[in-house]
């Protein structure tokens, strides 16, 4: 069915979050918006900002905490706020998909792709024969060269592109007049990132569907949006075509996101982390292969994720590791820290290495305090201090990571995501390691938290002379911090040198590719 | 499906490893244990004469090793040797307890598996709701109380009050099967109720960390009802993660269970454990402490076939 002009428009819509004890808080205020016929409409914001509440109430999957106050949400001329919970359940995968921000947990394991999306169309009672047909031919739209084949895949041996894939196809399975994508590329690499979204703008042009863009990623927004919106603390602050709000926008606070994501290395106030003439080599590594195995019984044929891997790296150097998801950079982190044990080759360090990882969320531990975790990360490397000693060691670098003292007291949960991630960089510290490295440490935050965590990586590295090893597939940070830059694909270097030659002039087909997929990095 | 046979031979083998390794330690648990075997099973009575003379009919003058050939070849052939106490061969008389123990076994796991996923589903729709509370404390109180009071309190209720049952009254298979089934009832389900409380306490747990997670999210989006949702994906996956608690409270099952056994009057295996450690019957001890091996052996076999039927992660010799 197609609707002229507006095809959702949320009108003052309040909601609030109670968990029956406590006094409800407002997550959304006043929220005013429209999505047009056949458009892409980008909604940014920090983490929190009421997004995510956002997609949940327009698709009706908010859970029993969540209130509606007052406000409509008219859809296709329809107030969703006043139909039953079971007609709203049925407009879902019918006329309205949603995808999320996580792939990987997303399909159920225990079943094929074919089963996990025919459940859509058993659900409304179509013909079994042509439901089949209409997964195939979704399937081949949305970039699977063998539909039959992936069809009959288990979820565990997609790719976390090919999952996200699948789970596109699923909502526009039936045909649906509005895609609400919440975060749909926060958890891929760049380059799948790129050809998701290109799907995504295909399948607007190709089928008119509307999609509700959520992310966090502006460059994204700006190259993929027909009109933008900025959202902060539940209400849209500044909203108009992509452009305009990219070039001047309204309000201070777009303004301030807009300079934290261009990442600029002046206005943040970085530089690249150089080694001195003549600094020593801090770690190397020489000829490395490694390979995981999942039996005893298999040993023989070890699969090697990397081959030949071989690298220098300076006192006080920051190099970056880049390349596309599945390419390496992980096993290899793994080898250096000895995680892993290498097949053949040998790794050379000097002085202790500490590492950062991706989700400072599941590297810390629920149940203890920073404090806990600071003292465990003194005990593994070995460092003894009297309890006065190591208060004042602690509350140094809690300062030194931009935190304080009362952080000490802390539980995870009580941190932001930028806290934590400051917290597990702390961790680090105390050991004072000469090497760091750090493996994805912005991607899993917003771009508030993202720019202060690459200040203060860089910080560490310049004034504190720690050398660092950063795995990233965001090439701007790469480039505004590190001197050094290593190219990784299919589990080889293919290019390292300095990095502004490297990324001005690549010689390999995949740096290059990765040049390509810069415009959508958050 | 190479990937699947071959994961079912690596399986086979391990399977054959472990029983291998368990007859051999059970073998030579009771060929270590201090003391001379002939001369505690005599007593202290009994002469220099006797103890050697038994010490020859046992074979316990014969190197350890090549004893344990002896007996694992015997074993490998179902002979086990004879019993001392009761002049019997060891395999007839474990044979010969099985329908009891397998029955009431069987019907045990029946009840935890019928009972134990409807409770969980229903608790974990709304946990912390008025259901969910009631449900779970239930599960604790069954958990908590003795078995010899529970089978007692269920024999009055159902003999005394409801008058559907007598007990004490065991009918052999081979004589009417029904009544055999129904013999059994009441005692199985006096096995089975703390273990209900188990698996549900399990399966409570591993179906509300699934129902809040992704897949199921994936699913409310493709506009499934709850009911379906719990049906196709939440059952299923818990399934999977609790092939391993079943399979350990089946293995305890599997054991017999002594007391209640013995309230109900029932020729199990439990009874004909203590009549072996009690009459110092070696022999016989033995060959049930290597049958009850060899059921945990068995189980946990059993137990990675069906995950890896289920879960093609394992399948792929993945952990999930």
């Amino acid at each position: 069915m197609s609707y002229k002009g507006h095809i959702l428009e949320v009108n003052n819509l309040c909601l609030s979050l109670s968990n029956g004890s406590s006094a409800p808080v407002r997550i959304l205020n006043d929220l005013t918006f429209n999505v047009r016929s056949g458009e892409i409409l980008g909604l940014i914001g920090d983490s929190g900002s009421g997004k995510t509440m956002t997609a949940l109430a327009v698709s009706g999957l908010l859970s029993d905490f969540a209130h509606v106050d007052s406000g409509e949400i008219i859809f296709e001329g329809e107030d969703l706020v006043k139909k039953s919970p079971k007609q709203r359940r049925l407009l879902l995968g019918e006329k309205i998909g949603v995808i999320f921000q996580d792939p990987s947990s997303a399909l159920d394991p225990l079943q094929t792709v074919e089963s996990n999306l025919s459940e859509i169309i058993r659900l409304r009672s179509g013909d079994k024969e042509e439901g089949r047909e209409r997964i195939l031919r979704m399937l081949k739209t949305v970039g699977f060269d063998d539909p039959e084949e992936t069809a009959k895949r288990y979820p565990h041996r997609l790719s976390g592109g090919q999952r996200q894939r699948v789970l596109i196809a699923g909502a526009a399975l039936m045909n649906p007049s509005l895609l609400i994508a919440d975060e749909p590329t926060s958890s891929l690499d760049t380059v799948t990132s790129m050809s998701i979204m290109q799907l995504l703008h295909e399948m607007c042009q190709e089928m008119g569907i509307s999609i509700l863009f959520i992310s966090h990623n502006l460059n994204a927004v700006r190259n993929f949006c027909d009109r933008v919106m900025v959202m902060k603390e539940g209400t849209i602050i500044d909203s108009d075509t992509s452009w305009d709000i990219m070039g001047q926008p309204k309000s201070a606070f777009t303004a301030e996101l807009l300079l934290k994501s261009r990442l600029d290395p002046k206005s943040l106030g970085i530089t690249q982390g150089k080694a001195e003439e003549g600094a020593p080599v801090v770690l190397s590594a020489e000829d490395i292969c490694a390979g995981y195995q999942y039996s005893y019984f298999r040993r023989s044929k070890t699969p090697l994720v990397i081959s030949d891997v071989s690298f220098d790296i300076r006192k006080g150097e920051s190099v970056g590791l880049i390349g596309s998801s599945g390419c390496g950079k992980t096993t290899l982190v793994k080898t250096i820290l000895g995680l892993l044990k290498p097949e053949s080759g040998s790794i050379h360090r000097s002085g202790k290495i500490a590492a950062v990882f991706q989700d400072p969320v599941s590297s810390l531990n629920p149940a203890h305090t920073v404090r806990w975790h600071l003292d465990e990360a003194l005990m593994a490397a070995g460092i003894k201090m009297s309890a006065d000693e190591k208060k004042n060691h602690f509350l140094k670098v809690l300062e030194d990571v931009g935190l304080s003292g009362k952080h000490l007291t802390r539980f995870p949960h009580q941190m932001s995501g930028g806290q934590r991630q400051k917290a597990a960089i702390a961790m680090c510290l105390v050991q004072d390691p000469s090497v760091i490295i750090a493996d994805e440490p912005f991607s899993a935050l917003d771009a508030s938290s993202q720019a202060s965590v690459i200040k203060l990586l860089s910080d560490i590295n310049t004034k504190h002379g720690t050398t660092m090893l950063i795995v990233s597939h965001n090439l701007r940070v790469i480039k505004a911090m590190c001197s050094k830059v290593i190219v990784m694909d299919k589990g080889r270097i293919v290019e390292s040198g300095d990095t502004d030659k490297v990324l001005d002039n690549p010689v390999s087909d995949a740096t290059a590719a990765l040049l390509k997929a810069r415009m959508y990095e958050a | 499906m190479g990937s699947a046979v071959r994961s079912a031979l690596i399986r086979l083998c391990e399977f054959l490893l472990t029983a291998l390794l368990v007859s051999f330690l059970t073998f030579s648990a009771f060929a270590i244990i201090p003391g001379d075997t002939a001369r505690v099973m005599l007593g202290p009575e009994a002469s220099e004469e006797q103890v050697e003379a038994l010490r020859e009919e046992l074979g316990l003058n014969v190197p350890l090793a090549e004893r344990y050939v002896d007996w694992l070849g015997n074993a490998f052939r179902g002979d086990f040797g004879k019993s001392l106490s009761f002049g019997s061969p060891v395999g007839d008389l474990i044979a010969s307890r099985l329908p009891v123990t397998l029955g009431m076994s069987l019907i045990a796991l029946v009840f935890v598996v019928a009972v134990s996923f409807p409770m969980a589903a229903i608790c974990s729709r709304n946990p912390g709701s008025i259901k969910d509370k009631s449900l779970s404390t239930a599960g604790h109180i069954l958990f908590a109380i003795p078995p010899f009071a529970l089978s007692m309190v269920l024999i009055l209720f159902f003999s005394k009050v409801l008058h559907i049952f007598t007990a004490g009254r065991y009918t052999a298979p081979s004589d009417n099967f029904g009544a055999y089934v129904v013999s059994l009832l009441l005692p199985s389900l006096c096995i089975a109720l703390p273990k209900i409380a188990m698996t549900f306490k399990f399966l409570r747990a591993s179906m509300i960390e699934f129902s809040q997670g992704d897949f199921v999210r994936t699913a409310k989006s493709h506009g499934l009802s709850d009911l379906s949702i719990l049906i196709k994906h939440i059952i299923p996956n818990s399934a999977v993660s609790s092939i391993t608690v079943i399979s350990l409270v089946l293995s305890d099952i599997m054991g017999g269970s002594l007391i209640v056994e013995q309230v109900f009057n029932l020729p199990g295996l439990g009874r004909l454990l203590l009549a072996a450690i009690s009459r110092r019957d070696f022999p016989l001890l033995s060959g049930i402490v290597f049958y009850l091996a060899m059921m945990t052996v068995i189980l946990y076999f059993l137990a990675d076939v069906i995950s890896a039927v289920i879960d093609p992660r394992i399948r792929d010799g993945r952990a999930s």
